[in-house]
């Protein structure tokens, strides 16, 4: 039996692991897919400094410690279920059945689908698809792409194809309708774009959002928002259309652009067809968070984090005894912020094994996820400080809720 | 293709419009949407379309902020038959 088994190997699971092990902790971890590095791995940017941010890279240093420590890894085996026992916490996998004290679940985000009409045609995939394609498997998507949802992942991703030489005819919106909701809004996607202009080489983008802190400023930005469009890394950014059809006979061959007014209705008669050969719908994240669901760990909405979240405490520890999260089930961020998440669970697992004298060095571990959130280069989210925030009084809340009915 | 024919559901192949109509005759709430239509009930297990009938259901539940409407049950990955129901090696 280990002492920690920990569902997921990207940047949360892998520092966690090594944590454990440094504390002499025997840890296993196990993981769906065939390479350790989860959604790291995908990642390529430029740092504000000039050097490079190599999610390849990164994972595989982590990996390496990892190893070194002894750590066991089971990749290619999903976890269909965990179960509470009498003493522990039992996952199942298909072939096997593993027991431990000690569960962290590092699962991760999954991305949120826009549906648009012909988007079950091939050569339509999830932005991070054409990501995990592109820098992890180095297969390009296809010759020429469109993405559907502008936000701060598609626009990243965007560049990523750019540097991959993977052209793209436009970033624009979905067709508005009851599930597309805020991603099909002008008004709503500039306001949630303003707070990622620093990224912007655009001038007009990063000058303009100066001006429009307010609202009137913001709509009247939308208002004379070119309809052509504004070009990021030479990508044009249409804020003013919208895909209302990919087309296809067997596979993707274009899309539908109709102009849009700032609301999102669609303008009759503005239709034209865009030749492509795939398209990418960027729809955001959401906290992956099924196995703490069906664990029975007490949730809370809140949108600043991307969705529904297990309720934990600063400790990374859950309501639930032995059962640990860390990472992006616990709100959409950063990998740094993750990986940092990943040591202070870590520390707490080692604490609650018994190992002494710990205090210390899991309160500064605390301090340093609020660091690596202040400095975080993207924010998926610009309110994610006041989601963790609204979290921590859930927690403290649920808390009071629970001692009261044992008294 | 017109909105109306466009899949929600993969799986089951449930359409936008089948699940708009369902929703506004029934009245329903996102399990029972689910239920009438079988959309989040294929093969996946819901993964892809599971957070769109929660949107379409037209009743809100009162504890939206605390739970899931629709909730995980596992298997939460396919799995073998075999290894479902246990079998002989």
């Amino acid at each position: 039996m280990n002492d920690v088994i920990i569902i997921g190997s990207g940047p949360a699971g892998l520092s966690a692991a090594i944590t454990c092990a440094n504390k002499g902790l025997n840890v296993l971890i196990i993981d769906e897919y065939l390479k350790p590095g989860g959604r790291l791995l995908g990642q390529l940017y430029e740092e504000p400094d000039g050097t490079w941010w190599n999610g390849i890279n990164e994972s595989a240093k982590l990996y390496e410690e990892a190893l070194n420590k002894d750590v066991q890894f089971l990749m290619n085996t999903p976890v269909h279920n965990i179960e509470k026992a009498k003493d522990g916490w039992v996952i199942y996998t298909e072939d096997n059945t593993f027991n431990t004290n000690h569960l962290l679940l590092a699962t991760g985000a999954a991305e949120s689908p826009i549906p648009v009409p012909g988007w079950t045609l091939p050569g339509v995939m999830s932005v991070g698809a054409a990501q995990v394609m592109t820098n992890v498997h180095r297969v390009k998507p296809g010759e020429k792409g469109v993405i559907i949802g502008v936000n701060v992942l598609s626009a990243a991703i965007a560049m990523e194809l750019k540097l991959a030489d993977v052209d793209l005819a436009c970033l624009t919106l979905p067709w508005n309708n009851q599930l597309t909701e805020e991603a099909a809004q002008p008004r709503k996607v500039m306001e949630s774009l303003l707070h990622v202009s620093h990224m912007a080489p655009s001038p007009l983008v990063r000058t303009g959002s100066k001006f429009m802190k307010n609202d009137f400023m913001k709509k009247l930005g939308i208002t004379f928002y070119p309809k052509k469009g504004v070009k990021m890394w030479d990508i044009p950014i249409q804020l003013r259309k919208a895909v209302i059809e990919i087309y296809g006979n067997n596979q993707v061959e274009g899309v539908t652009l109709a102009t849009i007014d700032t609301n999102g209705e669609v303008i009759k008669g503005s239709e034209e067809h865009i030749a492509c050969d795939f398209v990418c719908i960027a729809g955001g994240l959401y906290p992956l968070t099924e196995l703490a669901a069906v664990a029975g760990c007490p949730f809370y909405l809140i949108e600043e984090l991307g969705g529904y979240v297990p309720l934990h405490n600063t400790r990374m520890e859950t309501a639930l005894k032995g059962l640990y999260v860390a990472g992006n089930i616990t709100g959409i961020e950063g990998a740094k912020v993750a990986a940092a998440q990943g040591v202070t669970a870590g520390l707490s697992i080692a604490k609650d094994s018994g190992v002494n004298g710990l205090e210390s060095e899991i309160k500064k571990s605390i301090q340093s996820i609020e660091r690596m959130r202040e400095n975080a280069y993207i924010q998926f989210h610009s309110d994610v400080a006041k989601g963790k925030r609204i979290l921590q009084d859930q927690w403290k809340e649920y808390k009071a809720s629970t001692e009261t009915v044992f008294l | 293709m017109t909105e109306d024919k466009m899949i929600v559901c993969r799986c089951e192949e449930v359409t936008y419009k089948e699940l708009l109509e369902t929703a506004d005759k029934y009245d329903c709430s996102a399990r029972e949407l689910k239920l009438r239509t079988r959309a989040g009930m294929g093969y996946c297990g819901g993964r892809t379309c599971r957070n769109m009938v929660d949107k379409m259901a037209s009743t809100m539940e009162s504890n939206k902020r605390t739970q899931t409407t629709l909730k995980y049950q596992p298997p939460i990955r396919p799995i073998r038959f075999g290894d479902l129901g246990g079998h002989e090696k």
